[in-house]
């Protein structure tokens, strides 16, 4: 052989080599889901929106799936209702899932026209009127964010004829809430405009829906109107244990620079209110700063939990865990790893981060597979089903990740779902020598469960709902029937 | 021929290095690359300047960096909190105050903001400084020159040397991740 003919050889055999790595894990449509002690019930395309915060409320003898969805693409700015026969900006699906084999859809409640994260209605919780102190016992609730510029609450009692109760507007960004069902508290994640971030908490009364009342504004000192200097980081959203627990979880940062922010909740909403940095700083207990690295998404908290190694110990034999999860925000790898952590926060004025999870990227060449890997969010709901044994992790192109968390030291995945990519699944660009360079990748967003054990995961690149349920040795982590 | 060929390799690697002076805006203004001097943080280092000689005063020194995915991809850098907030200011002082009101800037074709800030430093000295962001999508480049001569020759020969072609192509290539 001579020695072009060997150097072509060479050349063809690394090229065949190289585009079978790269291209080996690549999605295609009508291939099976990969799946390990996870199974698809059903599933919804959800009109091919991009989704994001799913909320399953147990309504009367159904169950309704409510879905925020981001703003459309620039393809499809508006997709088309099927139910209208008119193009509607994504705001939020209704879907019922008594179910799960047959979700249905229900009702589509358009959100504020814009693309991506600048339209949409992103965020939903759900309260039933009969819980709240102040509200109309036939009612149920469903607060909803608006695009960036208000928050909304519909009495969603008739889920496929919603009606608008009322609005909170004129704000600069919205995001991930949280609202206190019992209590009618709620930590809007708002963007008051006089502040100097675009996203900082406005805690209102919402105990009478139809006459919301501010409490306060809160956010870090120097984030505050008239402050100077360098801006802390932006939050991106709270979880609160209501007046029991008397904690609220504050998550700042989504990829860089995060903070967890504990703050006694009774302080916070009774309080000195004027939002000087001394107020700001009242009913902090601790900050605990993150790696510049990562981000706080979602901060999840889980109290007294019993840690079997420590059973024996005569100190210390339960502890407090706070699960923090990063947000992934870059395609292909393109930032540091976003992850889960878990911060053991008993005692509270000095939390430490204990232990962490990520999916290993050479289990499916994550990073080669188009859009974003890393973590999203979690499941919130506080069910007995799952809380404080499993949690469940949205890891956009690594599908949903089931984690047995009863010893949150040594978190341990037992099982997984990436559902294939649709005709709908959107494609997912990185700059390759100044041109855009696509591919299409599941990008599951988010996470969410019900009391009887179902799991809602959606997708932010339009492939819809799938509706799962645990199967084999995962099953018995939670104490499910085989 | 092998000496002319390498000769016009050295030239052009020359050319492209950072640690070679940028042709001057002005006659008597240059600037030369320096260490990147601060500690890692959330993004990787950038590039920094020094100037020295009449149009910068004393000293001026500029550092610029791309942040990916640190933009509202719809809105860009909107308004002066937001170069408040996303510039490197904080890297030299936590402690600044904006002098004025911001305006829009462009640069390497990308549209932003520029706002002009008294700047404590830890040593009690005061500096001026002109924190710059510009965006392309979601992602942003970000520009802060500081020294301790007056505001608005900062901002003129800051805004000079951004312009330069040589800076332009980096910036560009920078914000495409090359």
């Amino acid at each position: 052989m001579t020695g072009q003919i060997k150097l072509a050889t060479y050349f063809g055999i690394s090229l065949i080599i190289g585009c079978g790595s790269t291209y080996a894990q690549q999605q295609v449509i009508g291939a099976p889901p990969e799946a390990s002690n996870m199974r698809l019930v059903g599933a919804n395309d959800l009109q091919a929106r991009s989704a994001y915060q799913p909320t399953i409320h147990h309504q009367g003898d159904r169950w309704i799936a409510y879905i925020g969805h981001h703003g459309g693409t620039d393809d499809i700015p508006a997709p088309l209702n099927p139910l209208t026969g008119k193009a509607e900006p994504n705001g939020t699906s209704i879907v019922d899932v008594t179910d799960p084999a047959q979700p249905k859809y229900l009702r589509h409640i358009p959100g504020q026209e814009g693309k991506y994260e600048a339209g949409g209605a992103q965020m939903v919780r759900v309260c039933d009127g009969k819980a709240l102190p102040k509200g109309d016992r036939n009612a149920v609730y469903m607060l909803r964010s608006f695009g960036s510029e208000a928050h909304e609450i519909w009495n969603v009692a008739d889920p496929a004829n919603p009606v608008l109760v009322t609005r909170i507007g004129d704000l600069k960004d919205t995001h991930k809430s949280w609202w206190e069902c019992d209590t009618g508290i709620a930590f809007l994640v708002s963007g008051a405009p006089d502040w100097r971030t675009r996203r900082m908490t406005q805690v209102y009364d919402l105990s009478d829906p139809a006459h919301p009342v501010k409490i306060r504004d809160f956010g870090l000192p120097g984030q505050e109107p008239g402050s100077t200097g360098a801006v802390p980081t932006e939050l991106h959203g709270p979880i609160s244990t209501g007046p029991q627990g008397n904690r609220v979880y504050f998550g700042y940062g989504t990829n860089k620079g995060g903070f967890l922010q504990i703050v006694d909740r009774e302080k916070l909403i009774n309080g000195p209110k004027e939002p000087t940095p001394d107020n700001l700083r009242f009913p902090e207990i601790a900050r605990m700063a993150m790696s510049a690295f990562n981000g706080a998404h979602t901060t999840f908290p889980m109290k007294q939990m019993p840690i079997a190694e420590f059973a024996h110990d005569k100190d210390g034999q339960t502890r407090d865990i706070v699960m923090i999860v990063d947000e992934a925000i870059l395609n292909e790898c393109s930032e540091p790893r976003q992850m889960v952590w878990f911060a053991d926060v008993t005692v509270e004025n000095r939390p430490m981060m204990i232990s962490s999870f990520t999916v290993p990227e050479s289990s499916g060449s994550f990073c080669e597979r188009g859009g974003r890997f890393g973590s999203h969010s979690s499941n919130e709901s506080m069910a007995p089903v799952y809380y404080e044994k499993m949690a469940f992790i949205a890891f956009f192109n690594a599908g949903v990740r089931a984690l047995d968390i009863r010893d949150p030291y040594h978190p341990t995945e037992v099982g997984y779902f990436i559902p294939p990519i649709t005709a709908a699944t959107d494609k997912r660009c990185v700059t390759i020598d100044g041109k855009d360079r696509c591919k299409v990748a599941i990008q599951t967003n988010n996470v969410e469960t019900d009391e009887r054990g179902y799991i809602y995961i959606v997708d932010r690149a339009n492939t819809g709902l799938h509706i799962l349920e645990l199967t084999g040795a995962a099953r018995a982590v939670a104490g499910l029937p085989r | 021929m092998r000496r002319l060929l390498l000769s016009a390799f050295a030239v052009a690697i020359c050319s492209l290095s950072g640690s070679a002076a940028f042709q001057p805006a002005g006659p008597v203004e240059r600037w030369h690359e320096i260490a990147w001097p601060f500690p890692r943080d959330g993004w990787p280092a950038g590039r920094a300047f020094h100037c020295a000689g009449e149009r910068c005063g004393d000293d001026v020194e500029l550092y610029v960096r791309p942040k990916a995915g640190f933009c509202n991809c719809d809105g860009g850098v909107a308004d002066d909190d937001e170069v408040d907030r996303v510039t490197d200011l904080d890297l030299m002082s936590e402690r600044f105050v904006a002098l004025e009101p911001g305006k829009a800037i462009r640069f390497a074709g990308m549209p932003g903001r520029l706002r002009d800030y008294d700047l404590r430093m830890s040593d009690g000295s005061r500096h001026a400084a002109v924190g710059m962001a510009v965006s392309r999508r979601c992602d942003l480049l970000v520009a802060v020159a500081h020294g301790a001569g007056a505001v608005s020759g900062i901002q003129r020969v800051a805004l000079d040397f951004l312009a330069s072609s040589d800076m332009a192509r980096w910036m560009i290539s920078a914000m495409d991740g090359r």
